[in-house]
Order: C-alpha cells, then sequence, then structure tokens
C-alpha cells in the first residue's frame, strides 16, 4: 500500500464551495465519488469528486476522429503523438470539510482553496477518520451539482465503505442519516439505498 | 465601416471575369501540359536556354526531365520531425514603449517504437537599441513591419537549428521550415547590404551551415513546405521552349509587344501548380528543379534552393530543400516521404507545421492583452504614458 498520497492535478478554478483541478497526465482521473484532498495554509481541505472531463487544450480546437484507418486506440496516439499535449482531463470537486490542526470538521473552511494548489488522493486512514461522523452528507444532500446528487452519494458511500472493518455497519449508519435528511424526498432516497446494496 | 452590400455586387463582377477568363485559361494550359510531356523537346537545350537567357520572369533551372513522376519510398519505422513557426507584435508607432515581440513556435513529433511529443512556445521581447535596429556603426535600419518579418524567419531558422542539434544520431530525421527557403523579403526590397549580411549571410545562412554540418553524418534533412503555392518557375521554363529565339532576351526581341501577343504568351497565367495537378498521381514528387532568383545567386551558395511538388489528395505542395538535399539521393527520398507522410498524417497539411503554428500564433485578444499589460507595468513604475490621441480614438468609440 501506498504510504504517501498521489499527487492528482493542480487547482485551475475554485470557489467557496468546490474547485476544478487539471490533471498532470491525460486520464488520470480520480474515481466519481473519491475523497481528495489540498490545503490553504495551515488548512487541509477534504472534497469529493463529482465531475470529471476530458476535451482539447484550446476552446477553439475540437478534437476530430482519426481512427478510421488504425487498428486499436492505442495506434492513434502513436500516429500522432502530439495528441496527449493537446487534450486535458479535469475534475471538479465539492468541498465537504476540512481538518484544522488535529480537528475534522465536516462544513465548509473559511477560506477557498488557491489556484495552483496540489490535488492529493486522500489515504485510506484519512478516507476512515474522515468518514467517522455522517455530517458531510448534508453537504452531498443539498449541493445542485451537474451530477445527480444520488448517483454522487451513493458512489461515496460506496468508496468510503471500504474502507471500514465492518462496511455493512458503516453503510447502515449513513443510510439511516439519509433517511433523516431525505424524509421528504423518498424516491432519491430509494435511489440511493438500491445504489449501495452491499 | 464596410458595408458588405455595396460590395455585393463588385463580387459578382469579379466571379464573372474569372469564369470568362476560364476557358482561355484551359487552352493555355493544356498547350503547356503538352510542353511537359513532348519527348521530341530537346531537354539539354531548354536546360541551357533557361540557365543562359535574360527574361523579365522568373525561370525555373531545370535539373530532371520535365515529366519525372517519382513515387515516395517507405517512411523509416522510426524516425523524428523538427518543425518551426512563428508570429510578431510589431512595433506601434501610437505606444509610448518602443519595443516589438516574435513568438516562436516549437515542435518535435518522434514516431515509431517511442512516440513522443515536444510542443513549446517561445516568446521574446525586444526592446534594446540591438533588437530595434540593425546597425553598421555610421548607419542604421529600423526593425519593423516587413523587415521584422525576415528577422522573425531568421529566428524561426536559428530555432530549427538549435532544436536540430537535439536530434538522435542514427534516427532519420527532417527540419520543416513554414513557406518558403528563400527570404523573398530582403529580395524584394532595396535595403542596404550591411542588413543583408546581418540578416542573411550571420543570420538564416549560417543556421542553414550550421544544419549542414550535422547532416553530413546522419541521415538528417532539411526542407520548407509551401502550401497552394503560386509560383510559375515552372511554366517560364516553358515560355523558352516556345520562344523563337536561340536565347530568349525579353527586352530586346520583345519590349515592344503588348502583353498577351508575346509567342510565350500561349501559357500564359497557367500556374505551377495546375501542370503538376495533371501530371503527378497522389503522393508522386515532380522533377527537380533549382530557383534562379538573384537573392538565391548571389547569397546561398552551397544551400542552393531546389524545389519540386508534390501531389497530395486535395492539393499541390511545393518543398523546397538546399542543394546538398537535392544532391543526396538519400535525402531527397527522406524529404519527400517524410513529408508526405507529414501531410497524411496532417488531414493534408504537415501536423508538425499545423502545431508550430499552433503554438506560435498571437491573436488579436492576445495582443491587446499584450499592450494592455505593457500600459499597466509601465503605470506601475509611474512612467508618463504618452499615447496617440489616435491610438485612444480607436480604444474608446463615441457617437
Amino acid at each position: 500500500m501506498k504510504t504517501q498520497s498521489e499527487r492528482l492535478g493542480e487547482i485551475i478554478e475554485v470557489s467557496t464551495t468546490g474547485f476544478t483541478a487539471q490533471c498532470y497526465e491525460l486520464y488520470e482521473l480520480p474515481p466519481l465519488g473519491s475523497l481528495v484532498k489540498t490545503t490553504e495554509g495551515d488548512i487541509e481541505l477534504y472534497a469529493v469528486v463529482y465531475q470529471a472531463t476530458t476535451e482539447g487544450l484550446e476552446p477553439g480546437r475540437k478534437p476530430i476522429a482519426r481512427g478510421k484507418d488504425e487498428a486499436s486506440e492505442e495506434a492513434i496516439f502513436q500516429s500522432s503523438p502530439q495528441l496527449a499535449k493537446l487534450l486535458r482531463s479535469e475534475f471538479s470537486a465539492l468541498v465537504v470539510g476540512h481538518k484544522d490542526g488535529d480537528k475534522i470538521l465536516q462544513y465548509l473552511p473559511p477560506r477557498p482553496a488557491r489556484i495552483h494548489s496540489f490535488v492529493h488522493a486522500c489515504m485510506p486512514g484519512e478516507i476512515k477518520a474522515f468518514s467517522q461522523a455522517f455530517g458531510f452528507l448534508n453537504i452531498l444532500v443539498n449541493a445542485e451539482l451537474e451530477t445527480p446528487s444520488d448517483e454522487l452519494i451513493a458512489a461515496v458511500l460506496r468508496l468510503m465503505s471500504t474502507m471500514h472493518e465492518d462496511s455493512r455497519a458503516f453503510l447502515v449508519g449513513t443510510g439511516k442519516e439519509l433517511a433523516a435528511l431525505l424524509g421528504q424526498d423518498y424516491a432519491k432516497l430509494k435511489a440511493v439505498l438500491e445504489r449501495i446494496k452491499p | 465601416m464596410l458595408d458588405l452590400s455595396r460590395v455585393a455586387g463588385q463580387i459578382e463582377e469579379m466571379v464573372g471575369q474569372l469564369k470568362a477568363g476560364g476557358q482561355e485559361r484551359q487552352e493555355h494550359l493544356a498547350r503547356a501540359l503538352t510542353l511537359m510531356v513532348d519527348r521530341t523537346l530537346d531537354f539539354e537545350k531548354l536546360k541551357r536556354k533557361a540557365a543562359q537567357s535574360k527574361t523579365t520572369f522568373l525561370v525555373a533551372g531545370l535539373v530532371e526531365l520535365l515529366a519525372t513522376h517519382t513515387q515516395s519510398i517507405d517512411t523509416p519505422t522510426d524516425f523524428s520531425i523538427i518543425a518551426t513557426d512563428g508570429s510578431q507584435i510589431d512595433v506601434d508607432r501610437h505606444q509610448s514603449a518602443r519595443c516589438y515581440l516574435i513568438n516562436i513556435g516549437r515542435i518535435r513529433l518522434d514516431y515509431g517504437q517511442n512516440p513522443r511529443a515536444m510542443l513549446e512556445s517561445l516568446p521574446k521581447l525586444c526592446a534594446n537599441d540591438n533588437d530595434l535596429v540593425i546597425s553598421n556603426g555610421t548607419k542604421e535600419q529600423v526593425v519593423e513591419g516587413a523587415l521584422l518579418n525576415i528577422k522573425r524567419s531568421v529566428d524561426e531558422c536559428k530555432h530549427l537549428a538549435e532544436m536540430a542539434a537535439e536530434l538522435l544520431i542514427s534516427q532519420p530525421s527532417l527540419a520543416v521550415i513554414d513557406g518558403s527557403l528563400i527570404l523573398w523579403g530582403l529580395a524584394s526590397k532595396e535595403y542596404p547590404d550591411f542588413v543583408v549580411e546581418e540578416l542573411l549571410d550571420k543570420g538564416f545562412i549560417k543556421c542553414l551551415d550550421d544544419m549542414l554540418k550535422l547532416a553530413k553524418d546522419r541521415p538528417f534533412a532539411l526542407a520548407s513546405y509551401i502550401s497552394f503555392p503560386r509560383s510559375t518557375d515552372v511554366v517560364n521554363a516553358l515560355r523558352l521552349a516556345l520562344c523563337p529565339h536561340d536565347l530568349a532576351d525579353c527586352d530586346k526581341y520583345c519590349g515592344e509587344i503588348n502583353i498577351g501577343k508575346r509567342p510565350c504568351d500561349a501559357v500564359a497565367g497557367v500556374q505551377d501548380r495546375d501542370l503538376f495537378a495533371n501530371l503527378l498521381a497522389d503522393g508522386e514528387r515532380s522533377a527537380l528543379f533549382t530557383s534562379q532568383s538573384k537573392i538565391v545567386k548571389e547569397n546561398y551558395g552551397k544551400h542552393w534552393v531546389n524545389f519540386f511538388y508534390m501531389k497530395l489528395e486535395d492539393e499541390i505542395a511545393r518543398v523546397e530543400i538546399p542543394e546538398w538535399v537535392a544532391q543526396d539521393a538519400a535525402k531527397l527520398g527522406l524529404t519527400h516521404a517524410l513529408m508526405l507522410d507529414q501531410c497524411r498524417r496532417g488531414q493534408g497539411y504537415p501536423a508538425a507545421l499545423a502545431e508550430a503554428h499552433e503554438q506560435a500564433v498571437v491573436t488579436g485578444a492576445v495582443r491587446q492583452n499584450f499592450q494592455q499589460l505593457v500600459e499597466i507595468l509601465m503605470t506601475d513604475e509611474h512612467m508618463l504614458q504618452a499615447t496617440s490621441a489616435k491610438s485612444r480614438s480607436k480604444k474608446t468609440r463615441w457617437v
């Protein structure tokens, strides 16, 4: 197991509630729902990945189909080695908490991250520590994002549950918390629960 | 502002004229094509005539038989392409800071077992006296406008030579320049000798010298690529075939005859690319020719510019090469194969050049941002900003 957390990318857009980061390598994106972190001064910010895109580096240059006469997708990149440098992968993450000193706080930090801050993947220990409390679920439930919130919440919980020895107990606990939060929206609650069934 | 509705009528008229001229041009083209494949034509005689005549038009020097058409060899498994392109922000005489900017796009593409790409753009702001004028001590020439264009071409070549030095010795490689190897800008105006010496002899030619040195012991070639060429050097050689005199002397024999009535006008209006669109099959190159322009004769020495045309799916391209590539069959074959391969990879235009352009390009918006940045930084330092009223009037438009 890795002892150092992997550097995933660098922040290129930021706001109080989230940020967008560019990956250093094409397609090396963190999975949907994974917990990532960045720093602002002494504070460590935690966020979950809710969106990923890959597109042309420049807005005016759209990728075109190139593989008609190529045997494999890999061959396309071999015939045009510049492609990997002309495309970029980005991911957006929603801030779900922060760490001030030793304390993990599941609400928004006082200041957003900064442009060009590095984004790292969280280590299993960090994910486990962060998911001891369920306050972050409230942020996820109330966020208005391009990705449907039931999909995102389910993805977050599936990943987090694998970090707990008793993943079932973790899912039951979060399920109860969600039931309280989504009491008015039975359809959404059902959608999330169906997606986290062991 | 331009009123397009007023131009529309004039465009229609222009299209009409072009259509009317089409019939005559077809007849001239047919005549020119007959000459290109005429086996009774004495090639050696025409070659001498092309070399020795005094013409008012630029005639290609002949090297290979006119109807030559050569297929490309296979591309090597591993090879590299390097290319540069540049653009500039010219001196703005309405601004108080005198400066210009040259942005060079540099591309290296490695193909084969270890494909790799290097794309970068290197901007250079020039505001020193050394950059702003070319001087010989007693006289100076201001670098702006057309001269800046030439300086940029020289810079493109310098960067190319630099990149060439970093190539793998054993790897077949081609360095590609955008446009012509001939610095036409220097030829078209009467620049003082010290300007020509600085930009051509100590600049462009010196870079070609550096690349020639590298090319001596490795499979490396240099070529420039001209898309949609408008040149008529080869058609002008056909004019000599039609000329009834042993050696042509346009001013002497035809100086009094109206243009259009001279014997050689039977191929007037035809361009070289029209000929080769008909003579070449896809991917083939034409015969080799040499440039007989004055600037090449006087300054290029061992880099004497040769050229051939190449047929691509949608167009005829002109590829210019220095003499040392033209006379080395392996380098010539490599140039043809790699240039063709680049065009096929780049949807009809060399991929490396297209990327070099993308790296070099300075858009209108960036130009404005650059001027603003200069102004902001100068104001920050409390330097008096004297800008012209004309410039302010363009920025702040009122009714």
